[in-house]
């Protein structure tokens, strides 16, 4: 009787164990892609990067086996006096266009859009994707052109019949117009996001409400920005991690100029240190220096989002089930 | 409301015909001629002899279509002469070549050859400028042809001076392929409706050759063509839109030195000779209003614009210029021909009457050999084939660059090339850049004060000492500041 028992024990934790595996195997199997992409896309890339760092890997020593001056480069990075306006520049830049358009005015974009006719709605939003889908050399070139020098410059010729003097927008404005350029892009991004989370509040609530008497104001204030609150936390940490390491557009319209590093940002060095001079001397060394402290401020950045808005909140199982 | 819809859209459509109707233009017949380009492939036809063997080689070439892609072509040009070299020197290999030519910036350039190096891809045969050899012979990227070069008559040809930008260490590294100048241009248009003589116009390049008419000169008349209205204000005097080596002859000319005496692994920066050229911009920018603030910002397609619809008096531009207006912006109003009756040309004026001499910089590009090439001696022979007054004369005339060889002093087709002859005197009062791994972090730093006097975001002094505190954090021991 009892080895009958112990054989049930045995078999039943045998099955228990064969589940167990299962559910493991499951879990690392649906884990793994994702996985494999970070440690293929992120880790091992922030590890040679923090390598290349620690060496003076130039174009006159590529061949050579590395050589390495440990921290000589952070040194260098941080005895340089324009590393503070680089620093400022780069939160400039996130927090305005962030501000303004990649948050807000998505927002308003994406409130206007589902309070008007539907099909308008998809149209305006059809619209404010095509910068996104513009090549970005041709997007910049358009810029250029709008924001061109005396004679040209289609921001004078539609100012010229209101007595605006006729100058050279993008130098007298460097920052509207970085801001603008990146804004245009990455306002659609948001706008998608908090669309799809608007449509699909159910419209019970907003109904109920508007049997209440709410205005449409108090129906967006109280009912559909509560209920949009996640999506509104996962646009701002995205997009301000995207902006940190984006530079692509303040390349091909400043330059980071004009002047001294008037629109030069985080990133935007880093390129230039370790890719782009004039006579091609590319210090990959050193750039790569400033790379790994833009990757260290994106992970501290993350961190903080991550506690600040509780996002543990958000991939629970939900308290009460909306029906 | 169906209905309605249908009415309204046959409205719109019998009106838009209407205005339609109205805004054809009357026929008229006009007789245009018509240009047609037509790409046709070049077909190499090689015969290889029986247990011979065919190499492939590739060359790399930097080439602004359609007046300079002779850098390449000629290369693809010498192949038959060197397979004929090769027969009758009883030699079975054969060459087949491919080339890879476009216009991209010279940064990706580089990193391009770098790349490909390290990644043991390199095209046998590279034409670049140059001041890379400061980055590649250290690297180890090309091959030093020193002990090589006699192998080949055609290379003693070329213009001794030359051969000085082709060393490093000593070593040569590689054969000129171009050579240009970069003049000081003045429209003469302008200067007559400044009141200016046709004699006064005509002598401006020899009393700029003999010291008489200096860059401050220059400066007076342009600050007075913007005070009387000749010009916009800001249209006196360009330089070119974006950093390049013209910058480093500003600073020839106002005495300072880059290449050390005892040829240390360092560079020099004279700060006396800094501080002047930066007190010169300053002024051009911020006090006399003869240069625009925002000349920097790197629109060669304005810079070419302006100058060529004559709104520009002086500026400072490059031989090769030359060609580029006449076919690129000037095509549809006479090419050269305006050119001739509008533009004149001397040397970079002195920068002090009396006290300096004129200037200019010559940036040849060379043929270089990869390191990793299994056929330099092929390669080699390749080069000296194209290195020839027939071929390099018809690369000079269609891109405005000066030629590499003492021959064409005397070769037809080039003594009548007007442009190409009245522009080679220039050559006496040249300059060139340093070949030398830290040029480039070096001009960079220099161009960090010229970028911040033009912006008026600091003063020549503040420009200075900013300048002076990032080549010493970038640099270290490898700047020598004076």
């Amino acid at each position: 009787m009892s080895i009958a028992v112990a054989g049930d024990t045995t078999a039943a934790r045998r099955k228990w164990d064969w589940a167990r595996v299962r559910a493991t195997l499951g879990a690392w199997g649906f884990l793994a892609p994702a996985a494999i992409l970070v440690t293929v896309f992120f880790f091992i890339p922030v590890i040679i990067l923090f390598v290349i760092s620690l060496t003076d890997l130039s174009s006159s020593n590529f061949s050579e086996p590395l050589h390495f001056v440990w921290i000589e480069n952070y040194a260098r990075l941080f005895r340089d006096r324009f590393f503070p306006k680089i620093l400022l520049n780069t939160v400039r830049y996130v927090i305005l266009t962030l501000g303004f358009f990649n948050v807000g005015m998505a927002l308003v974009l994406a409130l206007l859009t589902t309070h008007i006719n539907r099909r308008a709605g998809f149209f305006f939003r059809m619209i404010w994707l095509l910068p996104r889908i513009t090549p970005s050399v041709v997007y910049i070139l358009m810029w250029r052109r709008i924001a061109h020098q005396p004679p040209f410059g289609i921001l004078n010729q539609l100012l010229a019949p209101f007595g605006v003097e006729p100058r050279y927008w993008l130098f007298e404005q460097p920052w509207l117009f970085v801001i603008l350029v990146n804004g245009f892009v990455g306002a659609s991004f948001g706008m998608i996001i908090f669309t799809s989370a608007i449509e699909s509040i159910p419209r019970d609530y907003i109904m109920a409400a508007k049997v209440d008497g709410a205005s449409t104001w108090q129906v967006i204030r109280d009912i559909i920005l509560p209920l949009i609150r996640w999506p509104l936390l996962f646009v701002t940490t995205y997009q301000s991690l995207s902006l940190l390491t984006s530079f692509e557009y303040i390349l091909l319209l400043t330059e980071g100029g004009p002047g001294l590093y008037t629109t030069e940002v985080w990133a935007l060095t880093a390129y230039k240190r370790a890719l782009k001079t004039y006579f091609g001397h590319n210090q990959w060394g050193y750039g790569a220096a400033w790379g790994f402290i833009l990757v260290l401020i994106g992970l501290i950045l993350s961190i903080i989002y991550l506690r600040v808005f509780r996002f543990n909140e958000l991939v629970e199982e939900p308290k009460i089930d909306v029906l | 409301m169906r209905k309605h819809g249908v009415w309204i859209a046959l409205t719109i459509v019998a009106m838009m015909s209407l205005m339609l109707v109205n805004c054809k233009p009357q026929t008229v017949t006009v007789e245009v001629e018509r240009t047609v380009e037509v790409t046709v492939p070049v077909v190499q036809t090689v015969e290889v002899p029986v247990g011979g063997e065919l190499v492939h080689l590739v060359a790399r070439c930097k080439a602004a279509p359609p007046h300079e892609e002779g850098r390449c072509n000629n290369l693809l040009a010498a192949v038959g002469a060197a397979n004929a070299a090769l027969a009758e020197m009883g030699d079975d290999r054969r060459i087949e070549l491919e080339i890879i030519q476009d216009n991209a910036d010279w940064g990706d350039y580089k990193t391009e050859f770098e790349l490909a190096s390290d990644a043991g891809e390199a095209p046998d045969i590279i034409c670049s400028g140059h001041e890379h050899i400061g980055d590649w012979a250290p690297a180890g990227y090309i091959l030093d042809i020193t002990d090589m070069i006699d192998d080949y008559p055609e290379f003693s040809d070329i213009i001794d001076s030359l051969w000085e930008s082709t060393k490093w260490n000593g070593r040569i590294w590689g054969i000129p392929q171009d050579a240009e100048a970069r003049p000081f241009y003045f429209n003469k248009t302008l200067l007559r409706q400044l009141g200016w003589s046709d004699e006064e116009i005509e002598s401006l390049p020899d009393r700029v050759t003999s010291g008489e008419f200096a860059w401050e000169d220059m400066f007076d008349v342009a600050e007075e063509a913007v005070n009387a209205g000749v010009v916009q204000p800001g249209y006196g005097w360009w330089h070119r839109p974006k950093n390049g080596p013209d910058f480093l002859y500003y600073y020839y000319a106002a005495g300072g030195e880059i290449i050390p005496e005892g040829g240390e692994d360092a560079l020099v920066f004279d700060r006396d000779a800094a501080l002047i050229v930066y007190q010169l911009l300053y002024e051009a920018t911020q006090e006399r209003n003869i240069l625009l603030t925002t000349r920097l910002d790197g629109d060669w397609t304005g810079w070419h614009t302006g100058i060529t619809n004559g709104e520009v008096l002086f500026w400072f531009g490059g031989s090769w210029n030359w060609a580029e207006w006449a076919v690129n912006y000037l095509a549809d109003r006479g090419g050269e021909a305006w050119l001739w009756e509008n533009v004149g040309f001397a040397p970079i004026p002195a920068l002090r009457r009396g006290k300096n001499v004129p200037i200019t910089l010559t940036h040849p590009l060379l043929y270089m050999i990869s390191s990793q090439s299994e056929h330099p001696d092929l390669a080699l022979l390749l080069i000296s084939k194209a290195t020839t007054p027939q071929l390099n004369t018809d690369y000079a005339v269609a891109s405005g660059h000066l030629g590499i060889l003492k021959s064409q002093a005397d070769y037809t087709p080039y003594t009548s090339a007007k442009f190409l002859s009245r522009v080679l005197p220039l050559l006496e009062y040249t300059t060139f850049l340093p070949n030398s791994p830290y040029w480039s972090t070096w001009s960079e730093a220099y161009y960090l004060g010229i970028q911040s006097v033009e912006s008026g975001q600091l003063t020549p002094e503040e420009a200075l000492e900013v300048v002076v505190e990032q080549l010493q954090n970038e640099l270290g021991e490898h700047v020598i500041v004076r």
